[in-house]
Parts: structure tokens; sequence; C-alpha cells
């Protein structure tokens, strides 16, 4: 299996404050880690390692470049919704190009074939209606799936959601684990989430962060196990879903 | 009107006006854009009346004041910009502080100035109509570079103000961007200090990019019409301070938000109608 990303004892935190503590993982191709924890336990800061926004105070980021292609952008990012500034004036085929520019350059503008792909990608995504629109005037889950084209556009081979179901509707939610399930054929993906019961049944390995990280090869966890790793978080029983071990609760 | 307007051009002073408020409006149109969609108002304020203390200063020691208004300008953007990396200081009560002590400064310099500071009104409300040659080397110059800068970067630019940390997933630059961004911005404002005043500049900044954001939701698009409001309504503004012998700065400001007012009320008649159109459909 080739390795895309390792993480050698990774420790990172902001000012004082260490939130990760030697931290182990690697992703393959084909991989596709759901990563779960509590709140304030890490998830982001481990993300923001992943795609190089934060340097981690010791330890080491191996990413491994097929081609040896210094500028290709190997990892496709989908941050957080709720930071950005809907009210910027810029229009969505702009954010989905947005994802080339270090691969252009300052200088290289975007040719048509640049602008052709982040048509097709927002097209299969169903948001290709909307190119010329400034991204302000779309919905939540619509937003979501611009960035995603964003994060698609440089055609990477490891893609990392962190908490892609947050302000969006159902329908979204429903749309992407589809849409991720089909990617997975192409490109590892990694997801971060709180809801531990909805992932673990599209993802095929968890990886528990809570300031120390334990990677669980299966997509079967119990609230045992996941105490055992330090990661004292609630399974909550979304219906019937049948590779989960899964306590009931009371709501 | 025209062998008035004519006349006009026979006077140096007023070929001047005429160069630095085109200079003003290529170079607010940008750096007002910049500072509008990334929410950096209150900064561009705080850089304004930073720039007194300099200007101050600069009466005290005998020196040019546009020299000590740009040093202090400058100052105070590259630290505002280093204080809102810092956690733990709340950005707007840095800058309110910075803002202060900046004004606090001129006029204590100013006050101990020997004699009367004749030009002291000109900093404070702007006279376009003194703007002097080397003046108008500096405006070019500063205009030039934040041109260039802005031509040669706009993705990079539009792309970093849009989503800074998305920037530095792609390895860009954004720390460098960022300041040498605030550092033009400072330019910006200290070469128009001198055109509309210190009171006034920050029209310049925002007047010309709401209107334009009236008809655009496009970064460089609202560049293009900035600019284009800002030379419309300076040239105007100008033309009846002239006439009604009213101070050229307020005069501007007020053609300005006229202009806003009046694009406002179209574009909202403009889309009442476009709705009952839909409607009757």
């Amino acid at each position: 299996m080739s390795k895309i990303i390792e993480l050698k004892d990774v420790t990172a935190g902001y000012g004082n404050e260490m939130v990760l503590k030697d931290v182990n993982l690697c992703i393959n191709a084909n991989d596709f880690v759901g990563l779960i924890g509590p709140n304030g336990g890490g998830k982001t800061t481990l993300v923001k390692i992943m795609v190089g926004i934060l340097k981690p105070v010791k330890g080491k980021v191996i990413l491994h470049r097929e081609n040896g292609n210094r500028n290709h952008q190997i990892i496709g990012y989908l941050p957080q919704i709720n930071r950005f500034d809907v009210n910027f004036p810029i229009s969505v085929t702009d954010v989905v190009l947005s994802g080339l520019v270090s691969e252009k350059g300052s200088f290289a503008g975007f040719k048509r074939p640049d602008k052709q792909k982040a048509r097709e990608l927002l097209d299969r995504m169903g948001v290709g209606d909307f190119y010329k629109r400034p991204i302000g005037e779309l919905s939540g889950g619509q937003m979501q799936r611009v960035f995603l084209c964003r994060a698609l556009i440089t055609s990477p081979k490891l893609l990392i959601l962190d908490e892609p179901n947050t302000f969006v509707d159902n329908r979204f939610e429903a749309d992407l684990y589809e849409t991720l399930k089909e990617l997975n054929g192409r490109m590892a993906i990694m997801i971060v989430s709180h809801d531990v019961g909805t992932i673990s049944y599209y993802v095929k390995t968890i990886a528990c962060v809570n300031k120390y990280l334990h990677y669980h090869p299966s997509n079967i966890i119990t609230e045992q196990q996941l105490a055992a790793y330090g990661c004292p978080i609630q399974i909550i029983t979304h219906g019937d879903i049948p590779h989960t071990v899964l306590k009931k609760h009371n709501h | 009107m025209l062998n008035e307007i004519a006349e006009l051009f026979q006077y140096t002073f007023f070929t001047n006006a005429l160069i630095s408020a085109l200079l003003a409006s290529i170079s607010c149109g940008i750096a007002g854009t910049y500072i509008v969609a990334r929410r950096k108002v209150f900064i561009a304020g705080g850089i304004t009346h930073a720039a007194f203390g300099g200007i101050g200063l600069g009466y005290y020691m005998g020196i040019s004041p546009v020299a000590g208004g740009t040093l202090f300008g400058l100052f105070s953007a590259l630290g505002i910009e280093w204080l809102s990396k810092k956690s733990g200081i709340r950005e707007d009560s840095a800058i309110g502080i910075i803002w202060s002590f900046g004004m606090a400064i001129g006029i204590i310099f100013i006050f101990l100035t020997p004699g009367y500071a004749p030009n002291l009104m000109t900093y404070l409300f702007g006279n376009i109509l003194t703007v002097n040659t080397s003046e108008l080397y500096y405006m070019m110059l500063v205009t030039l570079l934040i041109v260039a800068f802005f031509v040669v970067f706009s993705r990079i630019i539009l792309f970093i103000s849009f989503d800074e940390e998305y920037a530095k997933s792609l390895k860009l630059p954004v720390q460098v961007f960022n300041y040498l961004l605030i550092t033009l911005v400072a330019l910006v404002i200290v070469i128009n200090i001198r055109i509309v005043g210190i009171i006034l500049v920050i029209s310049f900044l925002t007047i010309p990019q709401s209107t334009a954001n009236l008809f655009t939701k496009e970064f460089r698009r609202i560049i293009l019409y900035s600019i284009l409001v800002g030379v419309v309504g300076s040239f105007s503004g100008l033309y009846i301070s002239f006439k009604a012998d009213l101070p050229s700065g307020a005069s501007i400001i007020f053609v300005f938000v006229l202009i806003y007012i009046v694009t406002w009320v179209i574009r909202s008649i403009k889309g009442r109608i476009e709705i009952r159109k839909q409607l009757s459909k």
C-alpha cells in the first residue's frame, strides 16, 4: 500500500498549551478514516498539522509525492464552514480556482482548462448553475459543495474534511456521504466528526484523538473501547446501522 | 461652463488638484476595496489618526509633516497587524489606544511648536488646492506602487483575503502579504490625508466602495468601479467647491454620499420593477 502522509511523534499546541502529544499516524491510498474525539481534544489541530497550517512543536510530517512534483497539492481540505465571511466579494468560480493558486504560481493566469475543470466539478456537485454568483448568496449546503470543489480541483490523493456536517441540511449530509464513497475509489479520505454513529457506517477505520491518538483498525467500536483509548465520547444510535456496536441512548 | 473649466486649466494649482484627485481615486479605490472586503475599516481609522502624531512631530522638529506622518502611519499599521496576531490582546481596543495616542501626540507637538501652525487645518480637513509638485510626485510613487502590487498579485491577494487559513494550507506567504498590504494601505492613507484630511480620509476608502458594491460583488470589479466613482465624485466635488467657494474635502465627500444615495435609490426601484415583472409572469 502506498503511503500518502505520515505523522511521526508529532507534538503540537498553541503557546504553552500542548493539544497533541506524540501522535503517530499514517494514511495510505484508499483509506477512509473517521477522526473522532471530544471537543477540545485536538481534532482540528491535527487536521491543521496535516494540511500545513500549523507547524508541529516536535516531530515530523512526511508527505509522499508520487512524481516528485513539488507543487502538486496532494491534500485537499474542507475546513469548518463557520469561519467564513459570507459577505466577502468573491465569485463561486474564483473560490474553486483558488485551490489551484499554489500550483500555478503567482504570475500565471488561470487558463481555459482550469476554468473548465472548475465548472465540471461544480456541475458534478450539483451547484453548476451558481458558478457566476457571489459565494455569500448560496445556502450552507451549497457553499460546502463549492468548498468541496475547491478541495478537489488539484486532484488530491487525500481529502480531509473537518466536520462537514455542521450547519448544513440533512440532504447535503446524505449526498455528501454518497459522494465520499464514490471519491474513495480514487483517493484516501479522512473525515472529522463528533457523530460517531453516522460516520462509522461509511469509514473503514477510526482514529480517536484526545491529546493522544489511538488508531482503531476497524469501523466497529464500542464505548468501552473508546474509554480505553482515553476518548470518552458517547455513541448515539441512528436507527439500525449494522456494522456498529452501539449502546442505547436515552433522550 | 466649458469655457470656465478651460480657463481653470491655466492655473497650475488647478491641474495639480485634478491630478491629485485622480491619484487619490486610484489609490483609495484599491486600498479601500481591500480594507472594506477584509473588514479593516477601523484599522484604517486607527492608522489615519495615529499619522497625525507624526504630522505634529514633523512641525515641531521642522521637518516635513508628510514624512512624520508616513513614519507614524507605518509604525501604527505594522504595530496593529503584529498585535492582532498576539493572543490576549483585543484588536479593537488596541486600535482605540493607538488611534487616540497618535492624536494626543500630534496635539501636544503642535501646541509646543513656537508660533502658529498655519497649515494645521490642512491636515485635519485637507486642501486639494494647495498640493505642491513634490507632494504630487510622492502621491504618484505610492499610487504606482499599489497599482503594480495589485496587478501582479491580484489573485493571491484575493485568495488570502477571503480565506487566510486555506491560503496557508496552499503554502502561500500569508504573513508577508498581510504586512505588505497593511504597509501599502498606510502609505495610501498618508498621501491622501493631504487631499481630504484626517477626519475625511476614511470616506475616500469606503464610500466609493460601498457604491460599487451595489452593482457588483466581485473584488476586482469593485476596485474598478470604486476608482470610477472616485474620479466622478472628486472632480465634481472639486468643481462645486470652486463655484460655491466651499472647502474641497467636504465638498467631495458630500458628492460621494449623494452618488451613493442616488445609486441606492435607482437600484431599489429597479429591483422592485424586476420583482413586479416576475410576479406578473
